[in-house]
């Protein structure tokens, strides 16, 4: 019997391109980052056509875009930036940060997390690729069924977009269903998690029960405009108003799918630049909770003028919303209040958040005043709200989360500079577009149309709102630039900037691919906090501690026996000082990635 | 002196805020100074052309005073909510800043039960009183429902892509909007005026608004939607599509005219005798027939041709079930300005135009309803 010995074949470490790397990953950190990638350049896409809108509307007449072109334009704004920069941008930042803040070596489903992503991008392709075909959806973000109905080959596409990114929500979802409740870390209850984390399985929580009632609608439109199918034709018997239920039934939780997160991320901000716990910690999670479930109750409050709905009850809930939503104000003052406030620019933003946040609730309000509902519906009154909701409320919230997680993400410190500057131009940008639309809106001007009157005052307040969106639009330009050139620059954020409380402070920055090599126990909602100032949790003693910027300094001066008992396994976190880009350079949990070009170099 | 003190304090208060905190109030006080000068420099003009404000519209009708006068409510209750809300983060922001000396924690409060439930109850207590006033506003503003009132008149509107159809039943009138000029509705005032919304089965949902009514209804195909409407003041009034129907929305538009009970009897008198009579098409006149499809479709056959300079007829026969056509040529009266054909020719049926008699050339025409429709005019040699 011939016996063949096999060669020990020569392990052979084969250095896979950058690209296959990327393509393949199933790093819960790279998919965040590929995510929040995608969605800043959808976000920059739908801007332009924000400023393409604005520019028409400076002045009263048909002078840039013609009809067609604005329908089209509006309809891919709005739905570009729900569900191709807002959504992704959140499960981006969450995809990174969950894991983290729960003390976890990925996601649960690594695979599922890429399919999740990688759909992202396809449904972006679907949706433009509509102008390839002879024009994009032109029924505006909402495709109010019949219009839906009529108009060209864009629909469709708008449609499979919108179904392929509602399976991509879905699934990711659940990934975040199943990481939250299985992997958190040991001691890690419920009510130990971060607000964080909380709004994300609140949010999941959202995601899963609205859009298959999407999809299930979009579909159904689907086969109405296909497969001459009757449900929204009523010379087939079928119901136009039925379309809007399934929609907004889906579309009102989906106002909070955008806005959870970002209180979520405001939420974890507070505590860290006021020092103090988040007060109410409870409060916030049953708020959380009860937004998320009246959410469910509230759709048709954007039906009020089809005469088809019962208008008291869907009034009651949506003013019942005010009640959580006024808890989550009260709590975030009072987390501030007597703390020791430090204004970098994540707590700007987290501070603009809520002072401009707080009007999109309260002209929210107004809204559930169902005869005020009758007059300021479809005008810009709704326009100014929903924008204040997603402008003020999710992209301030947006900036919030990337300036705060920028360090631990890639290893170096966003420029404060460029970040106030940025978000000088965000907040008066904001007020300055969308508070006359208010106005407009009581004036009695319609949203969606290419041409208003000439009525006195409304030139002046339209030109006011263009000027106000071209800040916004100026106001990306610093962001770019910082995170271009401080992404040029050698790292240089510590593993804990900011005195963080939550568990992603505990590792390095950027975290190795594991994520950790050891834990800090989780005895309360800060384990990093208990680790860095244990005394002051275990007796509430004030002691001496943070004297300079960072928590490093604090480190650095602080008594040995302030820092609490000294964790197993737990990597003493670099000196104040020592901070050096070389020090980061050497540091052994450095990604693979990042190591890759000194192993090319030595080839 | 308490002038020198107050200014001494603002003084003080720029200099010893960190440069952030000077950024928040800039960003604070630059949209507040734009908006101010922007609101102050608006024409103030006279009539019912009330520049906009921060309340709505001032109403024509006695149910939109209804709702006028319930928005003062929640518009202070809101101004007091933002100005506590405000007030508190700008003072936290002030007043507990760290300072370069701060070294210590602060004192690490969890929360308070007592004042939680405080600003849980707060909110609750307001948002139901709200609701009941809303409730009860809402009933006054809709009584449609209710069998004991008997409108004095009733309009049935029909909206179509993208124009509006006024018929008045009992009056046997009607009218239909071309272009951008939208119909009129004549109004009786201080009489309850029914307002019944149609739309064909196979056209889409439009919105029936008047800003001053500040009300509006969606127009519903497959659904008939009513309200009754009271209109106080005589005047003219603007009006719109509100729910967004495709290409041509923003053109939309009709305007109200409410008048005397006097003046509106005339008014229908003068419409009943002013029936269109056209003058007979002279025996050498060429006569074109063309169909008009649909709004997609389009005319059928897309291109016509007639001799120059001689009379001419167009027989337009609508195919299209959801809405009326009408012919108008670009260009195609004797002073360059376009054409327009009427009346239309209502959805099903048909209609006849005599255009001016054109030089030769190549010439578009067009259905002024629907400018997307459009087709070729040759005019021979």
């Amino acid at each position: 019997m011939a016996t063949t010995t096999l060669a020990p074949r020569a392990t052979v470490y084969r250095q896979r391109s950058w690209v296959y790397e990327w393509l393949t990953t199933t790093d819960h950190k790279k998919i965040g980052a590929l995510y929040i990638t995608t969605a800043f350049l959808f976000f920059l896409l739908g801007g332009v056509f924000a400023l393409l809108i604005r520019t028409e509307l400076a002045v009263p007449g048909v002078q840039l875009i013609d009809p067609e072109t604005y329908n089209q334009l509006f309809t891919i704004h709005g739905t570009t930036m729900i569900f191709l920069f807002v959504m992704p941008m959140m499960t981006g930042l969450a995809n990174y940060i969950v894991p983290l803040q729960v003390g976890a070596a990925d996601m649960a489903f690594p695979r599922i997390n890429a399919l999740s992503y990688w759909m992202v991008p396809l449904g972006g392709l679907l949706l433009f690729s509509g102008y390839a075909v002879g024009g994009a959806a032109n029924a505006g973000w909402t495709g109010y069924a019949p219009l839906s109905a009529q108009g060209g080959s864009g629909l469709d596409l708008w449609l499979m977009s919108l179904v392929l990114l509602g399976f991509s929500s879905v699934l990711g979802a659940i990934n975040f269903i199943a990481t939250i409740f299985k992997m958190r870390a040991p001691g890690m209850t419920l009510m130990r998690m971060p607000l964080f984390v909380w709004n994300t399985l609140v949010t999941s929580v959202l995601l899963l029960f609205a859009v298959p009632v999407l999809t299930a609608g979009l579909m159904m439109l689907f086969i109405d405009r296909n497969y001459g199918g009757g449900f929204f034709d009523p010379a087939l018997g079928g119901n136009p108003v039925l379309w809007q239920h399934v929609f907004w039934f889906f579309g009102h939780p989906e106002v909070y799918i955008l806005i959870l997160p970002a209180f979520g991320i405001v939420t974890e901000i507070l505590p860290v630049f006021s020092r103090k716990p988040l007060f109410g910690y409870k409060a916030f999670v049953f708020a959380t909770a009860s937004i998320g479930a009246l959410g469910f109750s509230v759709w048709a409050h954007h039906m009020f003028t089809t005469g088809a709905v019962f208008l008291p009850f869907f009034s009651f809930f949506t003013f019942l919303i005010a009640v959580p939503t006024g808890i989550k104000f009260f709590n975030w003052l009072a987390t501030m209040w007597r703390g020791k406030l430090r204004f970098d620019t994540p707590m700007l933003f987290a501070l603009g958040f809520i002072s401009l946040f707080l009007i999109g609730g309260l002209d929210g309000a107004f809204l559930a005043v169902v005869p005020f509902d009758f007059h300021v519906q479809d005008t810009y009154w709704v326009v100014s709200h929903l924008h204040y909701v997603l402008v003020a409320g999710s992209v301030f919230g947006i900036f919030a989360g990337l300036y705060y997680w920028f360090p631990k993400m890639t290893g170096r410190m966003l420029d404060e500079g460029l970040g106030k500057f940025q978000w000088l131009l965000l907040f008066v940008g904001t007020n300055l577009a969308f508070f006359p639309q208010h106005l407009l809106g009581l004036d009695g001007m319609i949203r969606r149309i290419v041409d208003y009157a000439d009525n006195p005052g409304w030139t002046a307040l339209n030109f006011t709102s263009t000027v106000g969106a071209f800040l916004i639009g100026a106001s990306v330009l610093p962001f770019m630039w910082n995170v271009f050139i401080t992404l040029r620059h050698p790292r240089n954020a510590p593993d804990d900037p900011w005195d963080g409380n939550t568990l992603e402070w505990a590792t390095t920055s950027p975290p190795p691919v594991y994520n950790f090599d050891a834990l800090p126990p989780v005895r309360s909602e800060r384990p990093l906090f208990d680790l860095k100032h244990g005394a002051v949790a275990a007796h509430g003693v004030a002691l001496p501690a943070a004297r300079g910027e960072t928590h490093d300094e604090t480190r650095a001066d602080a008594p040995e026996e302030v820092l609490g008992e000294p964790v197993e396994g737990h990597r003493p976190q670099v000196e104040a000082g020592e901070v050096t880009p070389e020090v980061s350079e050497e540091a052994p949990d450095a990604t693979p990635h990042e190591v890759r070009p000194k192993k090319e170099a030595d080839e | 002196m308490p002038l020198v003190g107050l200014r001494e304090f603002v003084v003080r208060l720029i200099a010893s805020t960190p440069t952030s905190t000077r950024w928040m109030a800039l960003g604070f006080l630059l949209p507040l100074i734009a908006l101010v000068s922007a609101c102050a420099g608006q024409p103030q003009t006279a009539g019912s052309d009330t520049p906009p404000g921060l309340f709505p519209v001032p109403p024509v009708t006695e149910q939109g005073q209804l709702t006028f006068d319930f928005y003062p409510v929640v518009f202070w209750i809101a101004v007091g909510v933002f100005i506590l809300v405000e007030g508190l983060l700008i003072w936290i922001v002030l007043r507990y800043r760290r300072q370069p000396s701060d070294t210590e924690l602060p004192t690490q409060t969890h929360g308070h039960n007592v004042l939680e439930i405080i600003w849980t109850l707060i909110p609750a207590i307001i948002v139901t009183g709200l609701f009941v006033f809303t409730v009860n506003t809402l009933a006054q503003v809709e009584r449609t429902s209710d069998s004991t009132v008997s409108p004095d008149l009733i309009v049935d509107v029909t909206g179509f892509q993208w124009q509006w159809t006024f018929e008045y039943p009992l009056q046997e009138l009607s009218f239909t909007g071309a272009g951008t000029d939208g119909p009129v509705m004549a109004l009786p005032i201080n009489e309850t005026v029914r307002i019944r919304l149609h739309a064909e089965d196979t056209d889409v949902i439009h919105s029936f608004y008047v800003p001053q009514f500040l009300y509006k209804k969606d127009v519903v195909p497959g659904r008939v939607n009513e309200f009754d409407v009271v209109v106080r003041d005589p005047g003219t009034y603007a009006g719109q599509c509100a729910e967004f129907c495709g290409l041509l929305h923003a053109n939309m538009r009709f305007t109200v005219e409410a008048m005397t009970r006097a003046d509106f009897d005339a008014w229908v008198t003068e419409q009943q005798q002013a029936e269109p009579t056209a003058a007979p098409p002279p025996p050498d006149a060429t006569t074109v027939a063309l169909t008009s499809v649909g709004i997609v479709e389009g005319f059928d056959p897309t291109e016509i041709s007639i001799p120059a300079d001689k009379p001419w007829v167009v027989e337009l026969t609508n195919t299209d079930t959801a809405a009326p056509h009408d012919f108008s040529v670009r260009g195609g009266n004797p002073d360059g300005s376009d054409w327009q054909g009427d009346p239309d020719a209502q959805a099903g049926g048909s209609a006849t135009y005599q255009p001016p008699p054109l030089p030769a050339g190549t010439y578009e025409f067009y259905c002024s309803l629907h400018p997307n429709m459009i087709g070729t005019l040759q005019v021979g040699q």
